[in-house]
């Protein structure tokens, strides 16, 4: 049930559409058409940077795209408006993803580039070829005509857009908040973690992409019934600043401030037009690039979340701080019947049968051998301990294994199926989940929002679902469940905290109670007890028992020797890469491989300190 | 093969040019993991500044010996006011700098030099054909200057103490001090780097090119495709790449047509990207987790 408080700006705004035209200047509505026009765009890229995390310097490459085949096919062919407009929406769309299924399994920097580069190539395109009207462009686009009533003052089609940028706004905004909105953000937070949890980041990344560039196209067929003519400047570099500049102004993420940086923009646009050649006789051109580009670096320095930022410490300031009730150090509440429920979700084999197979497992690094022809075996119902000396092999077996990196040689198999060299994603569709040595957690979100994202696999709802908020139920259902797994886990207290309140024993147990809420057949945990308390541990030992229990596999690296041998069923010794033992734990007490291993290597300071009360004294006693 | 061979020939000259400019993507981001987007308007500002030092009267060893330092001293100027303030550097957050720094000096430019596109007067020296390939003496001078600049910065990083230090900087910070460089020093100095080749190309390139206030964007968007050749973080193989991506543009442009000469360097991205992201010399690089 929609609330007031999310109505409430819907309300304004539609208010504020409706009567702006009524009391502006003509000239002022004419301005307020282009505000429209740039906030359709700006919000499909404020997607793309504050939910995908990356930016696109070529957003108007897309808006020419749509522009160019609206104007195309009304003017050339005679199609009317309205059935030429889904086409010139696609056909951004599709160029959106020519252009990201390469661009969008890496990293960093290169789809900006690259999107950069394509604004170039769309210029240079249109401009050369006869077909688009060369330099000039394609005039005599007609303005819209709807009933047998054309929308060519300022203040019609501002209305007509009007409802066009409502729509805009809502659907995006209820993407943010749908099951896609939440894997994504939960990317930008951990890339890995997410990963982990089943999030395809490039699958996702890419549909945001070509969503992005659906909302430029259908700006781009705006602009070009407004204009009347399109030519090779819509494609250029500064339109594509200034859509850049609309969504950082607003602030990196938010919705809404895609519009209020449209209003500013443009704003900003028409002044420094003005002001500049005043100050400045003679200029003439795209002088409002200083602005641009000077506003640009100030915001980042000054105020990187933008408007919304501003906004929100004016919220905060004005309701006066809630302070945070602290963080409860209390005992971990008894482990309910919950958690027995949610293991008996995981579908796992019979006991006894492999889940994991790794065979002559090896990573190289240019010379040096981090991990050598190591084979490990996992089944369903038992608890494998990995230990080893500091800079053994065990967290990179564990990223091999979980698909976080490639191996150089061998194999992984998970539940019949090779996986190595896979995406953390694909292993997790096959129901292998971690935690990690180095906190993982989603910093942005609370405690129960980072179990809902290890519903993900759980659920189903996708891009257009969640937008057209057909997800309901299902979101509902994912919550219920979160809360269970809470529950389950002895944290229901801490559900609507930050994540980053809690404590560092607290988040790590969050961790795994979000690697169990996968329901995982295989779960891998590198260092579960690190900064935990005594009375933590047992919760955990007790827990991990009852995952056991429940026929799950575990795999476990620990430096907590007493703690591996009160729990692990086997345990497998690596020392420099090698595989160097493998037994029950009392016959791991006893192995000489492993004795001298642990007692030889003074260097590793913090494994030898774990050991001295382990293994290596029982050896003295022998 | 005449026209084959003039086309090589004269895409070298023009390839060096972003060879340069692609040793100033990779001297950031070696140390930083930034691209710095402003990386083309070095070249187009020293073309200006330049154009405007000689229509001045001024001699043009001596307008060289102005205008490199001076655009030295904006791009470390660039990274003390809008690099260093911010503390949590993200490809995101570096992105959205180095652009607004970029579009901020086009912006400077086309209120100091106006609209119009224009041409440094070409170095002293005669034009000559040799086997009907046509050589203009500008070609040899870009030639011979990027060579001697590109093999000077290539040698300091790959053979000195401190440009070792600098590349291990990103990776080894402890180390770096050792030797008396900090971070800091290094972003600096890295940006120092970063505008000296960016001026070079720029004061030899003009008198081959139209220099003008929005020529910075090509120019820089082919440095960096060029750069990525050498995923980044190789000195040599950016330089080379440079010089492929030159010869490659002009064939485009003779062949084919010269419309879609500044196509190519984004088909190039594309293809690189697509086949060989670490780059062509690179063995795959680390993992971070």
């Amino acid at each position: 049930m929609p609330r007031l408080r999310t109505l409430l700006p819907y309300l304004l705004l539609v208010v504020g559409l409706v009567l702006f035209p009524l009391v502006a200047s003509t000239n002022l509505v004419n301005i307020g058409v282009y505000v429209l026009i740039f906030t359709v765009a700006a919000v499909g890229l404020s997607l793309l940077m504050g939910l995908a995390g990356q930016v696109s310097l070529g957003q108007a490459a897309f808006f020419a795209v749509g522009a160019y085949t609206q104007a195309i096919l009304v003017t050339k062919h005679g199609w009317s408006m309205l059935a030429a407009l889904p086409v010139a929406v696609a056909a951004a769309m599709l160029l959106a993803l020519l252009v990201g299924v390469p661009l969008l399994r890496l990293r960093g920097h290169f789809l900006a580039l690259a999107t950069l580069g394509l604004g170039i190539i769309v210029t240079v395109v249109v401009r050369e070829l006869d077909y688009t009207g060369g330099t000039s462009g394609i005039f005599g686009i007609p303005k819209p005509e709807f009933g047998g009533r054309v929308y060519n003052t300022p203040a019609e089609f501002f209305w007509l857009l009007a409802p066009v940028v409502v729509l805009s706004i809502a659907l995006a905004q209820k993407l943010t908040h749908s099951r896609i909105g939440r894997a994504l953000g939960a990317v930008n937070d951990s890339e890995v973690a997410a990963e982990c949890l089943g999030v395809d980041t490039s699958g996702l990344r890419l549909r945001v992409f070509v969503l992005a560039a659906g909302y430029a196209g259908l700006a781009g067929v705006f602009y070009a019934h407004w204009l009347a003519v399109v030519s090779p400047e819509a494609a250029n570099f500064p339109l594509s600043v200034s859509f850049l500049l609309m969504v950082v102004l607003g602030g990196l993420g938010t919705v809404w401030g895609a519009l209020t940086g449209a209003i500013l923009v443009e704003t900003l646009d028409e002044g420094m037009r003005t002001l500049i050649p005043q100050i400045i006789p003679g200029a003439s051109g795209e002088v409002q690039l200083l602005g641009f580009g000077v506003v640009l670096v100030l915001v980042i320095i000054l105020v990187p979340g933008g408007l919304a930022q501003l906004w929100s410490a004016l919220v905060r300031r004005f309701r006066g701080t809630r302070a945070d009730p602290g963080v409860a150090e209390d005992a971990p509440a008894a482990l309910g019947e919950e958690l027995d429920d949610l293991l008996a979700q995981a579908d796992v084999p019979e006991r006894g049968s492999p889940i994991l197979q790794v065979r002559g497992l090896t990573k190289r690094y240019g010379g040096v051998v981090a991990l050598s022809e190591v084979d490990l075996d996992v089944h369903a119902g038992e608890i494998v301990a990995l230990i080893g000396p500091n800079g053994a092999g065990k967290t990179t077996a564990f990223n091999i294994i979980t698909g976080v990196m490639g191996p150089t040689e061998g194999s992984v198999t998970v539940r019949g199926q090779e996986v190595q060299g896979r995406r953390p994603h694909v292993v997790a569709a096959l129901g292998a989940t971690r935690t990690f040595q180095n906190l993982q957690v989603f910093r942005s979100s609370t405690v129960r929002g980072n179990v809902m994202v290890a519903r993900h696999l759980r659920s189903r709802a996708g891009l257009v679902p969640g937008m057209l908020g057909l997800d309901l139920a299902e979101e509902r259902r994912t919550r219920r469940e979160a809360d269970r797994v809470l529950t389950a886990t002895g944290l229901a207290a801490h559900a609507d905290r930050p994540i980053t309140a809690l404590s560092f024993g607290q988040q790590r147990q969050v961790e795994v109670a979000r690697a169990l809420a996968l329901a995982p057949s295989l779960l891998l945990l590198d260092e579960p007890m690190a900064g935990l308390s005594s009375g933590e541990r047992d919760h955990l030992g007790e827990m991990l028992r009852r995952v056991r229990g429940a026929g799950i596999a575990v795999l476990l690296v620990e430096h907590d020797v007493a703690a591996v041998m009160a729990l692990a069923d086997r345990i497998v010794v690596l020392d420099d890469g090698v595989r160097i033992a493998e037994g029950t734990p009392a016959e791991i007490r006893r192995d000489p491989a492993v004795i001298a291993a642990y007692l030889g290597s003074d260097e590793d300071d913090d494994a030898v300190v774990h050991t001295r009360s382990g293994p290596a004294r029982e050896g003295d006693q022998r | 093969m005449t026209d084959l061979l003039q086309l090589t020939f004269s895409g070298l000259a023009q390839g060096a040019v972003y060879g340069l400019i692609a040793l100033g993507f990779v001297a950031i981001f070696s140390v930083r993991e930034i691209v710095n987007l402003a990386q083309g308007e070095y070249a187009a500002l020293a073309g200006l500044a330049a154009i405007s030092g000689v229509a001045a009267g001024l001699p043009l060893l001596v307008v060289i010996l102005l205008v490199v330092p001076f655009v030295v001293l904006v791009s470390v100027l660039i990274e003390r006011v809008a690099i260093a303030p911010v503390k949590k550097m993200t490809p995101l957050v570096s992105i959205i700098l180095t652009l607004g720094v970029s579009t901020a000096l086009k912006a400077i430019m086309l209120l100091v030099w106006g609209p119009e596109a224009r041409s440094l007067s070409t170095f002293p020296g005669q034009n000559f054909t040799v086997a009907g390939v046509s050589i203009r003496s500008q070609e040899l001078w870009i030639l011979g200057i990027a060579a001697v600049l590109g093999y000077a910065v290539v040698w300091f990083y790959e053979h000195t103490l401190h440009g070792k230090a600098l590349r291990a900087c990103a990776e080894q910070p402890v180390a770096a001090r050792l030797v008396g460089i900090s971070p800091r020093t290094a972003t600096m100095v890295a940006f120092a780097i970063a505008g000296l080749v960016g001026a070079v190309a720029g004061v030899i390139g003009s008198p081959i090119y139209f220099a003008s206030w929005e020529h910075g964007l090509t120019l820089g968007l082919k440095g960096f495709v060029a750069a990525t050749l050498g995923g980044l973080v190789s000195f040599r193989v950016a330089f080379i790449g440079g010089l492929m991506l030159g010869v490659l543009e002009n064939l485009v442009a003779g062949y084919l047509d010269s419309g879609y000469r500044d196509a190519v360097a984004f088909i190039v991205l594309v293809l690189v990207l697509v086949l060989r992201p670490q780059g062509l010399a690179l063995r795959g690089s680390g993992v971070r987790v």
